[in-house]
């Protein structure tokens, strides 16, 4: 970053919040439009009933259920990658954590969809959170869904104020550089920030305070999204490996995230200076280590299921890799423990090309290893009557793509409202502007 | 700021408030509910009234009880009081209800498609009967088997038009045994077969657990499968080329070459009678067999055989010969099985006669295609159909449809069928629920059919359409003096007393009237005059049956009688027969003809029977028990017949015979011979009602040929199977053996009495509480819930269970299953309360096929309860797992937690077509799209218990309990015991502490309300050999487990 000076960063960071490009209303376009197939496709299935999806009794879950998962993981990374990395003082998250924060929340607000997507009665869907009602009804907090409901809506919450804070002295660089009505918008946003000595003293403990908070939700709401699982006794769901195995996936598939979204915006938007091929190999090693752990798990799962001498447990996981469902199976393994291992040599790892094919292998691995957990188990289970194969159907393929529709639709808004990488703390790393600087400019 | 007032408040809310009623789009439309103006007496809102009545599904005839809610007939259920069925009813009968209710039923009468008003339509019946006999032409009758009153009406009706009604029961098999029952004893009937006391049932196809004879068969063999009933476990042994919805219980499975059955039958009685001894007439018979050429022209062995033959000799047994869907001369198969049940000693006792069933007037299949034969001569003016189909049964060459529009058709039909022709005269003869009639199927059971109804339809029952049309000709029979009235003096009449069916033509035989004391009253039978056809019965019951009966007082208290039981039921002695054998017996198999490198064999559908039921949606959408295929026609064929032609499980194959080919499903049956097809008969309709839109037709496949008794031969011809465009039917089960899983056990008959206390005799490693825990002194970590009064539970004796599809069909009847149709089922969307499980863990010579009807088990510790996140299931006190439909939001968490998939899920808004909502038991909601739902142990059925002991602060005692569910009350097989598991005192309970009593998936520790039986095998011991369908697909350690099954059954110390 040698060169660069405050203002040239607040210029630089700052260009894709003015005069987008017809390039920019066109991925903005694409967003909506993939999100206005995903909500036909709702609509359709509220007209007609959860029928129109592919589910195939005793298969009650599917591609839904699956998606939520997945979002659910992608939202993992930002906040281990603001709040964990920040505690730890890892220098190369400067650049990358707005993005996956901002990333974090749009995937979180993608996830949230699908709980009422997937019930039966969408309409009903507000009865699982706790509210006073003359009916005296009230939710079972047994049930690991109602843990679901807290532990999502907690992240979101939490993730939020964060990344708020986090915003704050950028939103007011912001506000600095634009007039009229906007320029209000972003001074009500900016909370009154002049980036006096009291307010960053403030804000640097505020900042602290959450990062810390944040730190266990990012091991808790995925913990409890495995539960769903784990505490249900269906064979292939029912283990403790679950927790650890689901927050390393979450990970993994998370940091794949932030590289398949980063790497286009730093060519496109020329921030070679701020994001480059240092963050991303950093990116990719996080990715190798939480791969790692999960063929790991993979392994575990499948030796555990051995060695229990449970035929339920073993019969699930004789029929993953060589039953119907192994084409899944193995697109799984494939994606998530055997490309990625190509990263081992550093000049892939180094690669834009590579980097960026290989993260979305690992989002398409890491799609697949939840419906290999959820419809591979739910078609085959204890008892052989009831065994049986479930497709999805164009419904739910749609509100699957719907709902990359309506994240990127978010992320593309971000893009265009608020700084992608933050400035103020940017500007922490360079060398602050010095009077000699004038002298030597002046020579 | 002006504060609003307290009635400016009032006001403004109000209006609010009635706008927002107003605008409000309520989910479901309002509708006015309006109390009885006039109060009918009988009803009482809320509780239903229960009439006896008959059932006509099939020529059985057993009898009804039939469930009115508010004047709609809402549930039928077995007449307890009638000796056919004692209270329980099958499959088809059960699903009788829907022919009422049917959307496709006619509005009223019409002529070539168009409305018309009754007078209209019965003056161009009798226009066109009268141009018949004008033109010197013959008026015919085609129809189901009637008889008692109704059938002596329809005989004298064509007597007077001088012809002679042909009553036909297409797939009953009864011409060819009532032939055989001739040459082999002389007598012009069938013998009645018993099994409740038969130690070896030896059957050559015959479908006695289907669609052959009443429920008491089923009943009977049931008694004989309990040995706390008879003290023994009878063996079930098979003689047929596949294995059908009776064989499925067969201990033995001799797969003979078809055709060869006859030969076998003749061996096993000629070996037998050299065995025993045996000199009677039937020896001289048997002479002349080659016992050892036979049995080996069968393809059977010759050891086997001989274990047959001792079991024969050593125990009474029953031998029953299949009708035409087995054998290819099904004439000389019965012969050989009443020879062999003669030599065995079985005539009078388990086969006897005396008590015969009503053949006298029923027609064989030659008759009926020597009719069309006269149609298409042009020889027939008018032609009634009565039920009948011969368009869809007989064979394509006798192009039945082509014929009927030679003549005027006249049918009775309420929906159409294959026969109507387009100009045909139909007058509507509404439903068996709407009409009055009677039956007497079994000499002596006279079952009285009360119309409990209004007819839904502008619907006219049978008999007043025939005297009105009588009438119209002018016909009249003379009324005949009957019987005198009986009196106090007077016994119950001879069994061969009255000719049943005869009343119209002929007194009642003399000879048999009673003698002495003359009558108070003097009935007589009404001829074709009479009024109507109510007077026509009466009259009938009053000079025929009362007589019989030999109650005195007046009729009208006999009658009124009668109405309440259902009929009146004379038990008479069972009689034997010597046998006169009069013609050789043969055991020459027939020759098959065509091309083709498979034998076809054509089988009734166990619910669709001959295809009549093919419009009742029940019929379609439950599973058939061996296949658990829907909604369409299929073949079985062998898996390795199928893998040699190359067929995978996905393809729909094509059939091809000489005759005609069709595309079916077909399914790969372990249990059929190698070198034999077997087609499902019932579907492929041509232009039949909405629920017949699916399958073939397999009478297209063979050609009208008949063995000596007239009997249509279904094993004729060779067939070839090839792949077909288009998917294959889709299975409702998902495989088809246990796979070594802990869901079902066997136990071995040598087992039995070793073991002590629940569960002891079935492997060790299934049970809840892993004994080493137990041995440590450790207990179970979740003691039961608190049930303070009741813990309603349900013991399923799997020994019993024949998969007869009965339970399933009562669950639908009874709790508003919907009907989701052939689409929704492909998806695995079947509504059915009750999986009936078929795991087949047997092949070849001992099947092993266990049924097992799965239901939500009401566990005491639920998987589903914890996981639900609204509490829309939860565990009550009365040990049900309560599942409050509004309160469902459709996770369905709970469906993928339930470790027995009870659970189902309505993913559409399934809807019962106008006029099938009529149908819905009012106790019973209807779900909406979005909920899920599950069996609730008939919770309504419990509720009204309750209700009734309550009132008098009573605990619904054992006997209320033990039939309560829909279930367990049609179980033909009493395989079903509902009740009260606190009650220690109960049946359940001691059922429960039976040896081979287990939990389903028992290592769950779910404490299932629900507990299985485990079916009793003919096999060596099993408790040292893994248990159960010869080892665990599980890999079990022997180091880890190898103990178990001693540990176990360590505390009895039986076996050690």
């Amino acid at each position: 970053m040698k060169g660069l000076t405050y203002g040239a960063v607040t210029r630089d960071i700052l260009r894709p919040l003015f005069k987008p490009s017809a390039a920019y209303f066109g991925l903005l376009g694409l967003c909506i439009a993939m999100l206005a197939v995903g909500g036909y496709a709702f609509l359709y299935q509220l007209r007609w009933g959860l029928g129109v999806a592919g589910y195939q009794p005793p298969v009650f879950w599917g591609v839904y259920i699956t998606t939520f998962v997945f979002w659910v993981g992608i939202g993992h990374a930002g906040t281990l990658i603001s709040a964990v990395l920040f505690l730890f003082r890892s220098k190369w998250r400067t650049g990358v954590y707005r993005a996956s924060e901002a990333m974090t929340i749009f995937a979180v607000m993608s996830a949230a969809l699908f709980p009422a997507i997937h019930v039966g009665r969408a309409w009903n869907a507000y009865w699982l959170f706790p509210y006073p009602n003359q009916r005296q009804l009230w939710q079972n907090f047994k049930s690991p869904l109602m843990w679901d409901v807290f532990a999502v809506s907690s992240y979101f919450t939490v993730s939020t104020i964060f990344f708020y804070i986090g915003l704050i002295p950028d939103i007011a660089a912001v506000r600095d550089r634009t007039s009229g009505m906007i320029k209000k918008l972003y001074s009500a946003m900016a909370l009154g920030w002049r980036g006096t000595d009291r307010q960053w003293r403030h804000y640097m403990a505020a900042y602290g305070f959450f990062a810390a908070f944040a730190t266990p939700l990012v091991l808790s709401v995925h913990s409890v999204v495995s539960w769903d699982f784990a505490m249900a006794q269906t064979a292939g769901w029912h283990s403790t490996l679950f927790p650890p195995y689901f927050v390393g996936g979450a990970i993994f598939s998370g940091c794949a995230m932030v590289i398949t979204l980063l790497l286009p915006m730093s060519v496109a938007f020329k921030w070679q200076d701020y994001i480059n091929v240092w963050h991303f190999e950093h990116l990719a090693k996080m990715c190798m280590l939480t791969g790692f752990i999960l063929t790991y798990a993979y392994g575990m799962e499948h030796y555990i299921a051995w060695y229990s001498d449970n035929p339920y447990e073993w019969g699930i996981f004789v029929d993953r890799a060589t039953g119907q469902y192994d084409w899944v199976f193995w697109t799984m393994v494939l994606c998530n423990c055997t490309i990625p291992l190509l990263w081992w040599i550093p000049a892939l790892r180094r690669n834009y090309i590579s980097l960026f094919l290989i993260s979305i292998v690992i989002n398409i691995g890491m799609w697949f290893e939840r419906y290999n957990i959820i419809a591979s188990s739910l078609a085959h289970q204890f008892d052989p009557m009831s065994w049986t194969y479930y497709t999805p159907t164009w419904v739910e393929m749609a509100i699957m793509v719907g709902s990359f529709g309506w994240f990127g639709m978010w992320f593309v808004m971000f893009m265009k409202v608020m700084p992608s990488v933050a400035v103020a703390e940017i500007k922490e790393l360079i060398r602050p502007p010095l009077k000699s600087d004038e002298k030597v400019a002046a020579k | 700021m002006t504060m609003l007032n307290r009635r400016d408040f009032m006001k403004v809310a109000g209006v609010t408030a009635a706008a927002g009623a107003v605008a409000c789009d309520p989910r479901v439309p309002m509708e006015k509910v309006l109390p009885y103006v006039v109060q009918p007496e009988q009803i009482v809102p809320g509780l239903p009234t229960w009439f006896a009545t008959q059932c006509n599904e099939c020529s059985a005839h057993c009898g009804v009880e039939a469930k009115n809610r508010e004047g709609r007939i809402i549930k039928l259920e077995g007449n307890r009081q009638h000796p056919a069925n004692n209270g329980r009813l099958c499959a088809m009968g059960l699903a009788g209800l829907q022919s009422t209710y049917s959307p496709d039923r006619f509005a009223g009468p019409m002529i070539g498609g168009q409305p018309k008003a009754w007078p209209d339509a019965q003056a161009a019946a009798v226009e066109a009967i009268k141009a018949a006999k004008a033109g010197g032409k013959e008026v015919a009758w085609l129809g189901h088997a009637r008889t008692g009153a109704t059938g002596a009406l329809i005989e004298a009706f064509i007597g007077a038009l001088g012809g002679k009604p042909l009553f036909w029961e297409p797939a009953s098999g009864v011409a060819s045994l009532r032939a055989a029952t001739k040459v082999v004893f002389g007598k012009d009937t069938v013998p009645s077969y018993d099994l409740s006391g038969a130690h070896t049932v030896l059957s050559f196809g015959a479908e006695f657990l289907s669609t052959w004879g009443a429920v008491e068969l089923r009943q009977g063999w049931a008694a004989g499968r309990d040995p706390k009933v008879g003290g023994f476990v009878s063996r079930t042994v098979c003689v047929e080329p596949r294995i059908g919805n009776t064989s499925c219980v067969a201990d033995l499975h001799l797969q003979a070459v078809p055709g060869s059955e006859a030969g076998v039958a003749l061996a096993i009685a000629k070996l037998l009678a050299e065995k025993k001894g045996y000199a009677g007439l039937a020896a001289t018979a048997l002479s002349a067999v080659n016992a050892d050429e036979l049995i080996t022209a069968a393809g059977l062995k010759k050891e086997r055989v001989a274990e047959v033959i001792g079991w024969l000799a050593a125990n009474p047994s029953v031998v029953l010969p299949g009708g035409a869907h087995t054998a290819g001369n099904p004439t000389a198969l019965a012969v050989a099985t009443l020879l062999l049940n003669d030599v065995a000693g079985n005539i009078g006792t388990s086969v006897y006669f005396g008590q015969t069933s009503n053949v006298a007037g029923q027609a064989s299949a030659q008759q009926v295609v020597d009719l069309f034969t006269r149609l298409n001569e042009g020889k027939v003016g008018v032609i009634f159909l009565d039920g009948s189909d011969p368009a869809y049964n007989l064979p394509s060459d006798v192009k039945a449809f082509d014929a009927l529009a030679k003549a005027t058709v006249i049918s009775f039909a309420n929906e159409a069928n294959d026969s109507l022709i387009p100009t045909a005269i139909v007058l509507p003869g509404g439903t068996t629920l709407e009409s009055w009639g009677d039956a007497e199927a079994r000499s002596g059971w006279h079952t009285l059919q009360q119309a409990t109804m209004r007819p839904l339809k502008d619907s006219q029952q049978l008999g007043d359409t025939v005297l009105t049309l009588a009438k119209g000709l002018g016909l009249s029979t003379p009324p005949v003096a009957a019987a005198p009235a009986p009196t106090e003096a007077a016994p119950a009449a001879d069994a061969t007393a009255a000719p049943a069916g005869d009343a119209g033509a002929a007194p009642v035989d003399p000879a048999a009237a009673p003698v002495a004391p003359p009558a108070p009253v003097a009935p007589k039978v009404l001829g074709l005059e009479a009024e109507n056809f109510l007077a026509y019965l009466k009259s009938w019951w009053a000079g025929v049956v009362w007589p019989k009966a030999g109650m005195p007082g007046s009729f009208e208290a006999f009658w009124v009688e009668c109405l309440q039981r259902g009929g009146w039921f004379q038990t008479l002695p069972r009689e034997g027969a010597s046998v006169v054998l009069q013609a050789a017996a043969s055991a020459a198999a027939p020759a098959l003809s065509g091309a083709g490198n498979l034998s076809l064999v054509l089988f009734p559908h166990p619910f669709i029977y001959d295809g009549r039921h093919a419009n009742k949606p029940w019929a379609q959408e439950i599973p058939e028990p061996l296949s658990s295929f829907t909604w369409g026609t299929w073949a079985e064929i062998h898996p390795k017949t199928a893998e040699s032609l190359g067929l995978t499980k996905d393809d729909k194959i094509s059939v091809k015979t000489d005759v005609g080919a069709i595309d079916v499903g077909w399914f790969a049956s372990p249990g059929i011979r190698e070198d034999v097809v077997a087609v499902v008969m019932g579907n492929g309709q041509q232009r039949g009602g909405r629920y017949t839109k699916w399958g073939a037709n397999p009478a297209s496949l063979i050609s009208s040929k008949f063995d000596e008794s007239g009997e249509l031969q279904l094993v004729q011809a060779k067939a070839s199977v090839s792949k077909a465009a288009g998917p294959n039917l889709h299975p409702y089960l998902g495989h088809i053996n246990t796979d070594g899983r802990g869901v079902n056990f066997a136990v071995s008959i040598n087992d039995l009495g070793k073991g002590s206390g629940p569960a002891s005799i079935v492997p060790a490693h299934h049970v809840p509480i892993d004994p080493r825990v137990t041995a440590a002194g450790l207990t179970d970590m979740y003691p039961e819930p608190e049930h303070p009064t009741y813990r309603f539970a349900m013991a399923v004796d799997l020994n019993r269970c024949t998969g007869c599809g009965a339970c399933e069909t009562a669950c639908f009847s009874e709790n508003n299953t919907p009907v989701v149709g052939p689409d929704q089922v492909r998806k695995g969307r079947h509504m059915g309360w009750i999986r009936l499980s078929r795991y087949w863990e047997g092949t070849g010579e001992q099947p092993d096929i266990r049924f097992q009807p799965v239901i939500c088990q009401q566990c005491s510790h639920a998987p589903c309860e914890g996981v639900c996140p609204v509490l829309a299931t939860y565990h009550n006190l009365d040990g049900l797992n309560a599942m409050v439909y509004n309160r469902c939001v459709g996770t369905r968490y709970c469906g993928n937690n339930c470790p027995y998939t009870a659970r189902r899920f309505n993913y559409h808004n399934f809807r019962w077509p106008e006029s099938f909502h009529l149908m819905l038991n009012p106790d019973v909601s209807t779900r909406e799209v979005g909920v899920m739902e599950k069996c609730s142990f008939c919770v309504q059925r419990l509720r009204a218990a309750k209700d009734q002991y309550r009132d008098n602060k009573e605990v619904v005692p054992e006997k209320a309990l033990l039939k309560l569910t829909a279930c367990a009350q049609a179980c033909p097989t009493d395989a079903i015991t509902f009740g009260n598991a606190n009650d220690k005192q109960s049946a359940l309970w001691a059922m429960f502490q039976d040896e081979r009593t287990y939990t389903m998936l028992g290592e769950l520790n779910t404490k299932p309300g629900v507990r299985y039986m485990a079916r009793i095998n003919h096999v060596e011991s099993a408790l040292h050999h893994g248990g159960h369908g010869g080892g665990h697909g599980g890999g079990h350690a022997t180091d880890d487990h190898g103990g178990d099954h001693g540990e176990k059954a360590a505390p009895s110390g039986a076996h050690h």
